[in-house]
């Protein structure tokens, strides 16, 4: 499969930037789809009709990014197709060719890059082995692939400029002595015994670094291959570290813009058996120092062996390889085993195992290799000056012997590139270092035997192919154990399991898992090999493409058909940049050896393109000596001497240090930056929020309006509900003079902008009793409260939400809101028209209460609901709240509340708090209206008919009330008014009982409110004392214990009201 | 493949791949699932069949998965929600389309909010049961704390969204390849 192309992907992330706005782009097609016909039949004005084809562009272009099922994206692809047909026409035909143009253009990319992918290696055979085993197993083999990209183009760079230009221009095989078979070994050269031991003719090949030429210039245009091979041996290493580092740091970009991550990452709890873990450890350790002696030994017992026999046999001479290859078989299962006395945390042991088989591996390759650096540093301190004919023996025991022997031996091994005994320096100087005590044979030489040996000792090529042999002796291994270990195994499993005595499937042997780890080290380990080896056998890449290719078959097969999934699931591409620090490891690791011998030892004197020179470096400053003008020469002098190198050399320390503070210093921003994204994640949990908020009430929005009108257009009420803003801008509504009656308007600042809410209308009755100047403190007070509810905004949707789930899932209630919207205009509307006095009243007392919760940022949301409520609770509400809000007091008396619903009510545990507040309030809010009218009616009433009191009363002043300014509409006020009035009746009548209740709820919520948090609930307070106030005359000693601070609330409350009744 | 250029306009694949994925849904019941598709056969292919492909066997939430993406919500795919469900978990699907099937797929009671007894279940599904209840229990209470925005002790879709913008290997785990 593909990617899209960036701009699509653009496209389809501009398109998302949220779910909210899924939901609503979902909710506008379904819509634009029910009215597309309408909309276009009815419009001719042809921009809107090419906005119209643009959007259904757009959604044809962003359709497949949409969270709709199949279906409904075809229907929408297919109208969408079909409005573009029917009205493209009408429209001019460059915008068409325009789109159309880019629109193919954008095709033909998607097209090239889907021909690219098709060139991408083994995709198909990555992806499905994703798709059964997962990303982490996946991770393993485009490892391997990127490994093979970089294997590649080693190959590529050795086979450009050092392998084939030695193959065309070099001297042809057997022209010198370094490209001919010795007389002796040419029987046997091409014996399967000495292939396989890498001699004979593959010996005397481009193979290995012996066979190349000294000629300084080669071919007739002059290619410099001793320089060449030196370069590109050199240039590996350098390519290797760029593109590692290269793809760390890209790696390490991505898990950078990640990093706040962090934040939602936690500990696991570690089970600590302490004792367990050093016993594992000490174990770990020992088998790591065993394993290194034991390679060790087998090196020297290697060189001891050739030593001392004639014949080697097969096993004698593959021994080091196959040593080495079983270590790093077994020792990585074994270390599992250890791994599992541990018991950490399966991340925890993933590392340790990747540590140790790393330890693991490096430690034989470095044994190994210091082995063979050992061995070749006897080869070089071995040395014969051959015109005194003085034979000097590096090793003791060889002494004794006579020559005819070593003759002898040198002839009839046919391989014989063991230098130990039989390597012959001819000795320049006397002054090489030795310290092995050397034992001088004076002795005739022999004398095509002093050529041969001169052959013989070519320590690169030897170095080489141990490497090559290794390299080998390893895949075969590996190619051994996937047969024996997995598939083996899992054919024995599946077929035996039948009749075994236990279940092999889930029991024992089990079939074998894909050990990613070990998989990954064992990679990184065979690159390392090639690292090592790669200058003395300039093949190795090459051999190591051919290995990897094969591996990634085998693997492949092996583990689609013989692997089960990995138990722990962890998480490779947290891995990824683990494996390539290894790999980085392993490289630089790797890479010291080489540059040690390259810069220590002198390079052969009889085979390679550095023949003859002290040390293979020396190759580069000849030829800056020989090739280039003299200034060039001068310069470079210049540049190599102390007076340049110290400076500069101190200049780079000062830049690494320098570039080090800075990182230090970026450090410590990004940790900075981080806290603050941290305290700054709690404001932006509120933000968050607010967009719920938001996309709800956008949602509601829409399902509400109708409705809204229709109960505007019942009532016919001029009266009407604001617009809902969503951009908190001041709002202005003007509604019109009604008969008499006129609405102020309240402008209201709404300071958060993505909060629709509605705007507060306030209808104030200018009759000759309320006084203007009372009109900007209302104003004063909205603003005050409103600012409140913003604050308390965070806390409120997840009523809201509620509200909208009970509204939508209940059908009961939707009839109680039908009857409740009509409600709020009528009862509120011309509540305030006939009750001008209470109103501003009430204003007061909110302001009173306002001021004293604007003190305090953390209140929580019942507690404003209340407040609101008690305030104004129709006007103040945003109007999606108001519908759930107002819904409340009306369904506690509908006359379908029974029984049951308050059950229902008691699970839904949260609204019980939330709903309960809000209906005794409501009970209450007509109470403290009513009392200065009605003061005295009030009082003589008893605590137990309080409630009837006040609808009673309530009822009464509204007649009242609404008998001195006669409206024409009164008639429709007075009837959704009327819905109200049978709750008091309802309510009283049938049960006292449920006045009995309502009192209960009423002061339940105002001592929870009071008790819990004394200071916030100052509202209820001050309505509990308005209520409490009449309890008091009959039963006061309830509320004994807050009757101090309440009767101060109250007077001070009550002088407000007294204030405002006179005014 | 007969399936008609406007399907292949609503996957998020290509051409060869959707053929390929059609010949694979086709590979699960050769006898049911028709040829062609021209005239529109109304197939589906029972919830045991599809979880049943070696892509799902393994994977915990195959069940959930293939019914967040059936049309009748039981698993049983037509070849319409099969595309569906792999146009989504391919990987050219962008973050938030993944991220929206994501939390349909981990909200299990379809109540539109990853509450904590969903999360109980996704852990468990992860974890193949190997943590203990209180362990569980922990994990959960802290991946709220952590991812919950508006306190009100569930994931909705926005404390969803929110969390896996910041989550690295989102796009690079919640796919499957086929």
């Amino acid at each position: 499969t593909h990617t899209l192309t960036t701009s699509e992907k653009d496209n389809c992330r501009n398109q998302y930037l949220g779910t909210c706005l899924i939901f609503r782009d979902a909710l506008f097609l379904i819509n634009s789809g029910d009215d597309n016909g309408d909309l276009n039949a009815d419009s001719n004005d042809p921009e809107q009709i090419f906005q119209n084809i643009q959007f259904q562009k757009e959604i044809m272009a962003n359709i497949r990014c949409r969270p709709w099922p199949m279906r409904q994206k075809l229907r929408a692809l297919r109208q969408a197709k079909e409005i573009v047909l029917k009205y493209e026409g009408r429209l001019t035909r460059t915008r068409g060719y325009q789109a159309a143009g880019a629109e193919l253009w954008k095709k033909f990319v998607r097209l090239a890059y889907n021909f690219m992918v098709i060139f991408i290696p083994w995709e198909m055979r990555i992806k499905k082995i994703e798709s059964h085993f997962g990303s982490g197993v996946a991770s393993y083999f485009i490892f391997l692939r990127w490994l093979f990209g970089i294997n590649i183009v080693l190959t590529i760079m050795t086979g450009a400029f050092v392998v084939l230009p030695e193959l065309l221009a070099g001297a042809p095989f057997g022209s010198t002595i370094s490209k001919t078979i010795p007389k002796e070994q040419f029987a046997s050269a091409q014996d399967l015994d000495t292939i396989w031991s890498l001699g004979g003719y593959l010996q005397y090949s481009v193979l290995f670094y012996g066979y190349y030429g000294r000629d300084r210039k080669i071919g007739k245009a002059g290619y410099r291959l001793p320089l060449a091979y030196f370069l590109v041996g050199m240039a590996v290493f350098a390519y290797s570290f760029i593109i590692l580092l290269k793809k760390m740091a890209k790696n390490s970009r991505m898990s950078l813009v990640s990093a706040s991550d962090e934040n939602y990452t936690f500990c696991w709890r570690v089970a600590v058996t302490i004792c367990l873990r050093i016993i594992a450890n000490i174990l770990v350790l020992l088998s790591l120092a065993g394993s290194i002696y034991i390679i060790y030994f087998v090196v020297d017992r290697s060189q001891k062996l050739e030593h001392t026999k004639k014949e080697l046999t097969l096993w004698e001479k593959n021994e080091v390889s196959v040593v080495v290859s079983l270590i790093t078989m077994i020792a990585p299962s074994a270390f599992e085993l250890v791994a599992a006395l541990e018991m950490y945390h399966p991340r925890t042991t993933l590392r340790f195992q990747l540590a140790r088989v790393l330890v693991l591996y490096l430690g034989n390759l470095y044994s190994l290799i210091i082995a063979l650096l050992d061995k070749v540093d006897s080869m070089s301190i071995a040395v014969t000056n051959s015109s005194t004919s003085n034979w000097i023996d590096s090793t003791t025991f060889l002494a004794t012997r006579t020559l005819p022997e070593e003759d002898n031996l040198s002839t009839t091994v046919p391989d014989i590139r063991i230098k130990g005994n039989s390597t012959l320096t001819l000795e320049k100087s006397h002054a090489q270092n030795y310290t092995i005590p050397v034992v001088l044979v004076n002795k005739t030489t022999s004398y095509p035997y002093n050529m041969q040996s001169q052959k013989d000792q070519c320590w690169e090529t030897y170095v080489g192919q141990e490497m090559l042999k290794l390299s080998i002796i390893d895949m075969i291994f590996t190619v051994a154990s996937i047969l024996l270990i997995d598939f083996f195994r899992g054919l024995f499993v599946r077929y035996l399991s039948d009749c075994w005595c236990w279940d092999l499937e889930s029991k024992f042997p089990e079939y074998g898992e894909f050990k990613i780890a070990e998989n990954v080290l064992h990679l990184v380990y065979n690159q390392g090999m090639i690292w090592m080896g790669a200058f003395f056998s300039p093949c190795l890449p090459a051999f190591n493409v051919l290995k990897l290719i094969g591996l990634m078959y085998l693997r492949s097969w092996a583990v689609l058909t013989c692997n089960v999934p990995h138990q722990q699931v962890f998480r490779a591409s947290r891995s990824n940049n683990f494996y390539l620090a290894m790999l980085l490891f392993m490289l630089f690791l790797c890479m010291l050896p080489t540059i040690f011998a390259i810069a220590r030892y002198k390079p052969s004197l009889s085979c390679g393109p550095f023949s003859g020179q002290e040390k293979i470096y020396d190759i580069v400053s000849e030829t800056i000596k020989a090739d280039f003008p003299v200034w060039f020469n001068t310069v470079i002098n210049y540049i190599s001497s102390p007076v340049v190198v110290l400076p500069a050399l101190l200049l780079l320390f000062m830049l690494i240090y320098y570039l080090q503070s800075i990182a230090r210093s970026l450090k410590f921003t990004n940790r900075q930056l981080r806290m603050q994204i941290q305290t700054e994640r709690t404001e932006d949990k509120k933000k968050v929020v607010h967009i719920a908020v938001a996309s709800i009430q956008n949602l509601e929005g829409n399902d509400k309006r109708p409705e809204q009108e229709n109960d505007l257009t019942n009532q016919e009420s001029s009266a009407r509900s604001s617009t809902p803003r969503k951009n908190g801008s001041v709002l202005n509504f003007e509604s019109p003079v009604t008969k008499g009656s006129r609405i102020l308007t309240i402008s209201q600042s709404v300071p958060q902008a993505d909060v629709a809410r509605p705007a507060n209308i306030t209808p104030m009755t200018p009759t000759p009793l309320t006084p203007t100047p009372s009109v900007p403190s209302i104003q004063n007070v909205v603003h005050g409260s409103t600012s409140e509810l913003c604050k308390t905004k965070p806390y409120t949707p997840l009523t809201f939400k509620k509200h909208v789930e009970d509204v939508h899932s209940e059908p009961l209630f939707r009839r109680g809101i039908q009857q409740v919207n009509p409600d709020t205009f009528g009862a509120g509307a011309p509540a305030f028209v006939g009750r001008k006095v209470p109103t501003t009243r009430y204003f007061i007392v909110n302001e009173h209460e306002s001021r004293k919760k604007l003190l305090r940022s953390t209140s929580r949301l019942p507690r404003h609901f209340r407040m609101e409520e008690s305030g104004n609770i129709v006007e103040l509400y945003p109007r999606s709240v108001r519908r759930y809000v107002v819904r409340t007091p009306h369904r506690t008396y509908s006359p379908h509340f029974s029984e049951e619903e308050e059950e229902e009510e008691e699970l839904r545990k949260d609204l019980i708090n939330r709903s309960y507040r809000p209906r005794s309030l409501s009970d209450l809010r007509p109470g403290p209206r009513f009392y200065i009218g009605e003061r005295v009616d009030s009082q003589i009433l008893r605590g137990k008919d309080l409630v009837k009191m006040h609808y009673k009363s309530w009822d009464d002043g509204f007649e009242l009330e609404q008998d001195r300014p006669p409206h024409s509409h009164k008639k429709s006020h007075m009837k959704h008014v009327a819905l109200d009035q049978p709750y008091p009746e309802h309510h009283v009548k049938p049960k006292s009982k449920r006045n009995l209740e309502q009192s209960l709820t009423e002061s339940d919520s105002i001592s929870i409110g009071s008790s819990s948090d004394q200071q916030t609930s100052s509202n209820d307070q001050y309505i509990q004392v308005i209520h409490s106030k009449e309890k008091y005359l009959k039963s006061g000693a309830k509320f004994t214990r807050k009757k101090p601070k309440t009767t101060v609330d109250r007077n001070m409350s009550e002088s407000n009201e007294l204030i405002c009744s006179n005014v | 493949c007969k399936l008609g250029q406007s399907v292949f306009l609503c996957c998020l694949y290509t051409f060869p791949s959707l053929s390929r994925l059609f010949y694979r849904y086709r590979d699960l019941a050769p006898q049911l699932v028709p040829l062609s598709y021209i005239d529109k056969p109304d197939v589906k292919l029972p919830y045991e069949l599809i979880g049943s492909m070696a892509e799902l066997k393994d994977n915990p939430f195959r069940q959930r998965i293939a019914e967040v993406f059936s049309e009748d919500g039981e698993g049983n795919m037509t070849l319409d929600d099969f595309l569906d469900m792999f146009s989504v978990l391919s990987e050219m699907a962008p973050r938030d389309l993944k991220a929206y099937y994501a939390f349909k797929i981990y909200d299990f009671n379809n109540d539109d909010y990853i509450c904590k007894s969903d999360l109980e279940k996704t852990v468990n599904k992860l974890t193949r049961n190997e943590l203990t209840l209180e362990e569980v229990c922990l994990v959960c209470d802290k991946v709220i704390d952590e991812a919950d925005q508006d306190n009100d002790g569930r994931l909705s879709v926005e404390d969803f969204q929110h969390m896996i913008a910041r989550a690295p290997d989102f796009l690079s785990t919640f796919h499957i390849r086929i």
